[in-house]
């Protein structure tokens, strides 16, 4: 469906404007034609949700592509091999792509070695290695994992000894390393981050106390002893170690001013790569990745670590929501991640790259929190007005009061009040079980004991989105993927472009990255609710 | 060369117009009291907008789009889905989409031509899974309506003129094209192809299309009889 018309959105003013868009220029400095034609990718993690889309775009944009290399971890009885073709090449992303291009195509020039980040040399075997010596350009690494609050260890291992022997592997290839991170390796801070800060030694308290330093060696020394000490005292304390993990992770990260156990781990990471001499590399830092907008088809989405909760709990009817007034949400479309990670690897492999490029929208065109407050209630009005299921009286709430725009101090208000009115419930529901019978009370004892658990879920999701979107407003700085862009050819503009500013923040958030949630995500969340 | 069926939208494919899409609006504001203020509003214009319309179909457009003055265009994007759940879906008619159906498949381009806004024609564009839009849009300033509408106002003689401009920069022969309105307002657009037909025509139109031997087609209850240069669609 096309809409003819001599005016296009202007999603930055606001406003429409007359006349076309004029065709992007670039100087030419950087061809990534070239560079994807002439050299040898080395593609890590690409099972996961950037991964695909990456995976994706570079077969279906460069049809010059020769030879890409893409490390697979074994899955049980399933070989690396065996995943990619089946699990890899018939998602959703990929299978209109492969179906258009041909699987021999793929076959001819797409290798696939097993492998696993855990292990040394990312578990690639000797023989291996030996054939990609020389021949692999760069190392593009968008694996880890993504769970903001593990257990430590879960998380330490593939984001910091991952990285270390990612680093290992890189040095011995001889190749060039793009690494992906995330953009709130920040931690907790206020307004604009820039890319220039130095990596190595950076935490987010830097400069409140004197004579406090960061190094990775201390912290994995600390982090070894306290593994150790966790489990070795399993018999005198009765709460489980996985718990114990998760907080000494959450408590460790907090105290160098870090948001959770995933960003603490991923800024190590990075700075081992900062450390490591005569290294080649970019990091790129992606704001929190969403729904694609356009590529492969506008809405795809399988990531549970993004604003997908968040929306899931509007459609919900969740009425009160704790945000900043005056601050963005600093989320990007899947797909614009991807020509981005696109564009820095061409970069990186005309040798003219900067050390670090945040991939985030606000800079050029921000979506402020409030706006998305009342995306959400619109969502619920459209849910919860024609649902036949449920109590009627809270369907008509849910549909027909506006979402609002909350401080911290009512939200918790509000729970307190909440939990009082429940108890109250209980002890009525408990009271009639004694008067009239189990029989009639337990039904409505069972109902209130699941809306208590939906309560309580939706409470610790929004606990963990708090620090983005009211603890802290960030606005990362985006200047270097900008100038990137401005460096590619023309014809490669017409392929890969970064166009945030393009983004049309209504449209998006409801017809494409609400309805993608509804699509892909809901079925999936819902199946592993019912699970537990 | 290619041919294209041509639809005007409000009273040919379903019994919506202008007033009803802005009541929704209205009823649906930020709070309770908004809405009553809103919806009382709209009542009261009804009629001023119902002597617009018998007078000049364009002024009648103009003032009823006035009243979108001062809304946020999140609201109305953000809504079109329950708009078009709530009181567009319902008043498709029975035939619509089956005649929508028939021209793609005999191979016109369909083209919906309207002067209904944009954000209100995408959920209907997507149910008729029409190829190409031509509709109205609201001026913003900053992300909030001025009540104005951009040029050019897409009613009368502006749709003839934008399917012929259309037509020439696709390639498409008019002769061969259809074209389906059911609103004397809309006779040029009608005559400006091969193949004009009156669909659920209002009486002045009726009259037109019995004078110019026109062929009538009714919507809005199943089982009407085709015009003949369609027939050939009933052996699919």
């Amino acid at each position: 469906m096309k809409s003819r018309t001599t005016w296009r959105w202007n999603a930055v003013t606001g406003e429409f404007e007359r006349g076309d868009p004029k065709p992007p220029q670039g100087t030419g400095e950087i061809s990534a034609i070239d560079a994807f034609s002439n050299k040898t990718i080395l593609l890590l993690g690409a099972t996961g949700f950037v991964g695909k889309v990456v995976l994706a775009m570079i077969l279906d944009r460069f049809a010059e592509l020769k030879h890409l290399v893409v490390q697979v971890r074994r899955k049980k009885a399933l070989s690396g091999e065996q995943r990619f073709y089946s699990e890899v090449l018939q998602s959703p992303p990929l299978r209109s792509i492969i179906n258009r291009i041909g699987e021999n195509v793929v076959r001819e020039k797409v290798q696939v070695v097993e492998g696993d980040l855990d292990q040394a040399l990312c578990g690639i075997s000797a023989d291996q290695i030996d054939r990609l010596k020389g021949a692999v350009d760069v190392v593009v690494n968008l694996a880890g994992v993504v769970d903001f609050d593990p257990p430590v260890n879960e998380s330490v291992d593939p984001n910091v000894y991952g990285t270390l022997h990612l680093i290992e592997l890189v040095r011995l290839l001889g190749a060039r390393l793009v690494h992906v991170s995330t953009a709130y390796v920040a931690g907790k801070r206020d307004g604009r981050v820039s890319e220039d800060t130095p990596i190595d030694g950076y935490f987010p308290r830097k400069g409140e106390r004197d004579g406090e330093t960061f190094s990775v060696a201390d912290e994995l020394k600390w982090y070894t002893q306290f593994v150790k000490e966790t489990r070795e005292t399993r018999a005198t304390n009765p709460r489980p170690v996985r718990e114990r993990l998760r907080d000494g992770g959450m408590k460790r990260a907090e105290q160098w001013g870090w948001t959770n156990t995933y960003t603490y781990t991923k800024s190590m990471g990075e700075q081992l790569i900062a450390q490591t001499r005569g290294l080649s590399y970019a990091i790129v830092r992606p704001a929190i990745v969403e729904s694609s907008l356009r590529f492969p088809f506008p809405g795809w989405n399988e990531g549970f670590t993004t604003s997908a909760p968040l929306v899931l709990m509007g459609g919900e009817g969740v009425k009160g929501w704790p945000v900043r007034k005056d601050g963005p949400l600093e989320i990007i479309p899947v797909d614009m991640v991807a020509a981005g990670i696109l564009i820095v690897t061409a970069a990186v492999l005309c040798g003219k790259n900067k050390q670090v490029y945040h991939l985030a929208s606000a800079d050029e065109n921000p979506i402020m929190l409030p706006r998305l407050v009342a995306f959400l209630g619109m969502n619920a009005r459209y849910k919860h007005k024609r649902k036949k299921s449920g109590n009627k009286l809270a369907n008509v709430w849910k549909a027909y009061v506006e979402t609002q725009v909350i401080t911290v101090e009512s939200l918790q208000a509000r729970r307190a009040r909440l939990h009082r009115g429940l108890d109250v419930i209980h002890a009525a529901l408990t009271l009639g079980k004694t008067l009239f019978g189990a029989r009639r009370a337990d039904r409505y004892l069972k109902s209130l004991r699941d809306t208590r658990r939906q309560i309580r879920a939706q409470e610790i999701t929004l606990d963990k989105f708090l620090p983005f979107m009211f603890h802290n407003s960030f606005v990362f700085e985006t200047r270097n993927i900008r100038e990137a862009t401005r460096m590619l050819t023309n014809e490669d503009l017409k392929r890969i472009n970064w166009e945030p500013k393009s983004i049309d923040w209504a449209d998006y958030w409801v017809n494409v990255h609400t309805k993608g949630i509804e699509k892909w995500i809901r079925p999936v969340f819902a199946a592993s609710r019912s699970r537990d | 060369m290619n041919k294209a069926a041509f639809y005007d939208l409000d009273g040919t494919l379903l019994s919506c117009n202008l007033v009803n899409m802005h009541a929704y609006y209205a009823r649906n504001d930020r709070s309770l009291v908004k809405s009553v203020y809103q919806f009382t509003k709209v009542l009261l214009s009804v009629p001023v907008l119902f002597g617009l319309d018998l007078y000049s179909r364009s002024l009648f457009n103009v003032f009823s789009f006035r009243a979108y003055r001062g809304m946020h265009r999140d609201r109305l994007v953000g809504l079109s889905d329950d708009l078009f759940e709530v009181t567009l879906k319902p008043s498709i008619f029975a035939e619509a989409k089956r005649l929508v159906d028939t021209t793609r498949n005999l191979g016109y381009r369909n083209v919906l031509v309207t002067g209904t806004l944009d954000f209100q024609v995408r959920p209907i564009a997507l149910h008729f899974e029409f190829d190409e839009i031509i509709c109205n849009r609201l001026e913003f300033k900053n992300h909030v309506a001025t009540g104005r509408v951009l040029p050019p106002l897409l009613a009368e003689n502006e749709k003839a003129r934008s399917i012929r401009d259309y037509a020439a920069q696709e390639g498409i022969d008019l002769r061969e094209s259809c074209a389906f309105s059911d609103s004397s307002a809309d006779v040029p657009m009608l005559s400006a192809v091969g193949h004009p037909v009156a669909t659920n025509p209002t009486r002045r139109l009726r009259r037109i299309a019995v004078e110019n031997n026109w062929p009538i087609l009714e919507l809005r209850e199943t089982g009407s009889n085709l015009p003949p240069f369609l027939s050939a669609a009933k052996a699919l």
